[in-house]
């Protein structure tokens, strides 16, 4: 399939828009996460969709605007239990349940990293002899993850990049850190992932990242001192100075 | 003082999801302009739309936890979902009783599209640029965006293939982009 010619047949419009068959739904959702450029074509024309509809936006009278948010806080307002012999009503907390899962999730990826380099450790050291990948980290330094002074930090996807995953190793001593991807949609020829550090609220580049290189760290360097969280974002190669609005990563310190 | 907190998507999803007083306040105010247009659209008497504004908002706390963003923003799901609110609307018995000029006996395959109703409507917004497109474009939008129609209603409903349908409907829906410049 010509992506080009799928972009521009309407289809991106017609999802956006509720209007696809189902089918003509399911090829979509499947192909966007094989393909970054349609992904991205989507996502600008909802963006696009989402402006034209905020810009005709007109609001309706004060006294419905009362009335639905009185009605929202009164779904919102928990129900006490009057029995005294029941114990106390807690609002079920999703933040803490998703805060713990993500606990549980991070644990399960480091322990997966750790556990996947052992098992692939030859393997790995093969490739690195066959490609010579000046970005990846060398196999003998995959000590890092034993290493004390490396801050992990769990790269999650934001948005509709929710199934993008990375870890990432940072060596505040050295200011080098070590990107493990899990999962990244492919990049494509004309664009590349770019790592972001943010410091007191400025977005500093890091770096680029190559999403070719699965089961290895990306060795990147020249960490800023104090960044508080980092993101990726899809550039044009080379990168840019400023990223992209559309965010696919995001991992907090 | 209290100090307004700011959202972003993920951060406003996570506290809807979380039934978070503050975060249905923030999501009602950024948005309720921009879905009450699309009501509009589509409903002329300002009672029965504003009803409608409040069913939607009702439909987001209870079913935030079906929102899954790896298929689309926020909007776009808050879009569909007033779309679809709004179309259960209008099909709705009581909906069409109060209609006074409407004659529509059977609403799926027998619909004027210049139904004297929808001159009412508010056509500053989508619609209108709808209807500056040519004739036979105009016509699969309305039935697809405006009425819910599927692709084979409307090929059943225009007498025209399916294939037809879904190229006109394309090529309507490129047209209209070129229009939100």
């Amino acid at each position: 399939m010509n992506i080009e010619n799928y972009i521009s047949s309407g289809i991106i419009e017609q999802y956006v828009m509720g209007l696809c068959s189902a089918e003509e739904k399911n090829e979509l959702e499947l192909l966007r996460h094989k393909d970054a450029v349609l992904n991205k074509a989507i996502i600008n024309f909802e963006i696009e969709f989402e402006q034209r509809m905020m810009r005709n936006a007109f609001l309706p009278g004060v006294q419905t605007d009362d009335k639905i948010l009185a009605s929202l806080q009164a779904l919102g307002t928990p129900v006490v239990s009057i029995n005294t012999n029941t114990k106390k009503t807690t609002k079920f907390s999703w933040v803490k349940i998703a805060a713990a899962a993500s606990v549980l999730l991070f644990a399960v990826s480091a322990f997966f990293n750790y556990t996947q380099y052992e098992k692939n450790k030859a393997q790995a050291a093969e490739l690195a002899a066959k490609n010579n990948l000046p970005q990846s980290l060398p196999v003998a330094n995959y000590s890092i993850l034993k290493d004390p002074n490396i801050t992990p930090v769990a790269m999650m996807g934001v948005g509709y990049h929710a199934i993008c995953r990375c870890t990432m190793f940072w060596d505040k001593k050295t200011g080098k850190a070590y990107v493990m991807i899990h999962h990244l949609v492919p990049s494509g020829d004309n664009n590349e992932y770019q790592l972001w550090a943010n410091v007191n609220g400025k977005q500093v580049s890091v770096g680029m990242i190559n999403d070719a290189i699965r089961d290895r760290f990306i060795e990147v360097s020249g960490v800023p001192e104090g960044s508080k969280e980092f993101i990726v974002t899809m550039e044009k190669n080379g990168g840019a100075t400023v990223p992209d609005a559309d965010v696919v990563l995001k991992g907090t310190v | 003082m209290s100090q307004a907190i700011t959202y972003t998507e993920d951060t406003l999803v996570a506290a809807l999801r979380n039934h978070n007083n503050d975060a249905y306040k923030h999501l009602y105010v950024h948005y309720r302009g921009a879905l009450y247009s699309i009501i509009t659209q589509f409903i002329a008497d300002t009672e029965i739309a504003n009803d409608v504004l409040q069913d939607v908002f009702v439909a987001v706390w209870k079913n935030i936890d079906k929102y899954d963003e790896t298929k689309g923003r926020l909007f776009t799901w808050l879009h569909t979902l007033t779309r679809n609110t709004t179309i259960n609307t209008t099909r709705s018995k009581n909906y069409k009783s109060q209609q006074k000029n409407d004659t529509i006996e059977d609403f799926v395959y027998t619909l004027d599209l210049n139904d004297t109703h929808q001159q009412n409507i508010n056509t500053i917004g989508l619609r209108k640029q709808v209807h500056l497109l040519r004739e036979d474009y105009k016509n699969v939008l309305e039935l697809s965006y405006y009425n819910g129609f599927t692709q084979e209603e409307i090929a059943k409903a225009l007498d025209i293939p399916i294939g037809t349908v879904k190229t006109r409907l394309r090529n309507a829906l490129i047209e209209l982009r070129k229009q939100f410049v």
